[in-house]
């Protein structure tokens, strides 16, 4: 009630059809007058008999002129300005499901672009307030885990007659707890910006091999630590896609491959170039994933097996496959049990 | 003993962090701000600071480009909770040499506080010592047990940024950097060719050996 209010001057009140049947009615009045006095006859008894007449001419032309201009307000901007009022009226009131149709298919005018982008804007919020509510069923359990982990060996840190290997073991456990919860966080945000806002690519030309180098170098450390074997066989390849959003699928590939391999196990990368596409493999000899659960890993919070569900959040290759999507890339997995993982990420080729 | 100044506005934080460099024989000082951090530096002399970003008042960007301002030598390591690239570069830009994502690992910290240092005593010392070797950046003269190796311009650029940072891999084209007037394929090949002539060269020294990482790369390993 309080917004109909603010309208003072509304673009449909009878005021407005008063003035324009008053401006016709001049206009016409003139238009008479001028065809009269062109005629140049003198204005005699005929004339003043044929006034009334000629008034009521003028009301008939004023009247059929305003009701028709009234008529097309009324289709062609009443009705799509009301449907777009009702509906930001809805969506102020915190109703995201809110869409206006469009009053025709065919036509694009202003209102249909209004439409549209409004439609886009009430998606946009929708998108949000779904994530926001799925993101809390889904989330809390995966947070508070190691929260508890962290809060419990805290607690249990403060008891006085603990061995110094206890609380040795006891800090490790948190620091641990605490790094994951903090890998959890990092993926979480930014998953959540890939998912739900528009991506824009920073599209440009560059050295694909070297990335996968550079990125692969920096799990040096994990592959010595753990006695990994590395087998590299990069061509030399450039790609035009956005770097950075394809360092992320590196580096979660990369990290699931070491995080699956055990030691003495065999990671290898190649990008080949195969027809129209450059074609990378990560491979990995770890545990393999069972047929049944196939490209359901892409999935947020599935993890292949339970018994790994320690090791990582759940939403790495989620966060894989929503980049390599926004990219216009594909990305699909081969795998046994026992044998290992390959994981192929297929990107179209810079002409 | 180094001294650190620690500029962050989280009370917890910075006094974890003050506490490991401590234990870590680093004399460490915490400050919440910026400006106490100025009033810090005025009366001290600081070997690396360690800044946050996002802080009341003046941010870290700022801060870190007032300090180059003043000393281009000073380390300075960014501990923020920004990842975004934006927000790297513009560090990088702003004249900072080193970028950690919160939450950060403590032991890391300690190791790339020390790798900072100690690219910063080569950087202002101009000198690179391992062992019995010594390179020096301004003659461009290498000595093994008092004795001159001869190193190629390009031998020299090459050693010593593989020694400037022990233990870190570098790519081909990363090395490459020294040979911007070569194409990528060939360069890559150089390097190659250049890694091989300087092991000959160093058949004899026993403090650091060239590595080939797994068809990726090259990195210098000190014994």
């Amino acid at each position: 009630m309080k917004e109909r209010k603010k309208i003072r001057h509304s673009l449909f009140s009878v005021w407005g059809y008063l003035i324009f049947f008053l401006t016709i009615s001049f206009l016409v009045t003139c238009s008479f007058l001028v065809f009269i006095l062109t005629l140049e006859i003198e204005l005699g008894e005929e004339i003043r008999r044929s006034a009334i007449l000629t008034f009521i001419n003028v009301m008939a032309l004023s009247l059929i002129c305003a009701v028709i201009d009234g008529l097309r307000r009324k289709y062609t901007v009443e009705r799509p300005v009301k449907r777009i009022l009702d509906a930001t009226r809805k969506l102020t009131d915190g109703d995201f499901s809110v869409r206006i149709e469009h009053l025709k298919a065919e036509s694009r005018n202003e209102f249909d672009m209004i439409i549209s982008n409004f439609n886009k804007m009430a998606e946009e919020f929708s998108g949000i307030e779904t994530l926001r509510t799925d993101f809390i069923a889904n989330i809390s359990h995966e947070l508070k885990t190691p929260l508890s982990v962290i809060q419990n060996y805290a607690t249990i840190l403060q008891a006085p007659e603990l061995t110094e290997e206890k609380r040795l073991e006891h800090a490790k456990t948190i620091a641990n707890a605490s790094r994951k919860l903090s890998e959890l966080i990092t993926n979480i945000l930014k998953l959540n910006k890939l998912e739900n806002q528009q991506i824009f690519p920073n599209t440009k030309e560059y050295d694909l091999s070297e990335q996968l180098r550079e990125c692969l170098l920096t799990f040096e450390s994990t592959w010595e630590t753990n006695s990994i074997d590395i087998k590299t066989d990069i061509d030399d390849v450039t790609v035009c896609a956005d770097e950075e959003l394809l360092s992320l699928v590196w580096n979660n590939l990369f990290s699931n491959a070491f995080k699956f391999t055990g030691g003495g196990g065999i990671v290898s990368v190649s990008l080949k170039e195969v027809g129209d596409f450059s074609v990378i493999k990560v491979t990995d000899s770890g545990i393999g994933i069972p047929p049944e659960i196939g490209n359901r890993i892409f999935e947020k919070f599935y993890q292949g097996d339970n018994s790994h569900a320690t090791e990582g959040n759940g939403l790495g290759l989620s966060l894989v496959k929503r980049v390599v999507t926004i990219i216009g890339g594909e990305i699909s997995v081969e795998s046994g049990v026992g044998h290992g993982s390959t994981f192929i990420v297929k990107l179209r080729r810079s002409e | 003993m180094m001294k650190i100044l620690v500029v962050e506005d989280d009370r917890e934080l910075n006094r974890a962090v003050c506490s490991y460099l401590l234990q870590n024989n680093y004399e460490a000082v915490g400050v919440l701000g910026v400006n106490e951090a100025y009033d810090a530096m005025y009366g001290k002399f600081f070997d690396l600071i360690i800044s946050d970003i996002m802080m009341s008042g003046i941010d870290g960007f700022e801060f870190a480009q007032t300090v180059r301002g003043i000393n281009q030598e000073i380390p300075i390591l960014f501990m923020t909770a920004r990842d975004d690239l934006a927000s790297k570069q513009r560090g990088y830009r702003a004249g900072i040499d080193d970028y950690m994502v919160k939450p950060i690992d403590l032991d890391e910290l300690v190791l790339r506080i020390g790798a900072l240092l100690r690219r910063a005593k080569i950087a202002s010392s101009k000198k690179l010592e391992v062992g019995d070797f010594t390179m020096n950046a301004e003659e461009n003269t290498a000595y093994l047990k008092g004795e001159e190796v001869s190193l190629t311009a390009r031998e020299f650029n090459l050693l010593y940024k593989l020694l400037s940072y022990p233990k870190k891999a570098f790519t081909r084209t990363q090395l490459m950097d020294e040979f911007w007037d070569i194409d990528s394929s060939a360069g890559s090949r150089a390097v190659d060719v250049y890694m091989t002539k300087l092991r000959e060269k160093l058949t004899d020294c026993e403090d650091f050996e060239i590595v080939t990482v797994r068809g990726l790369g090259y990195k210098a390993v000190l014994k």
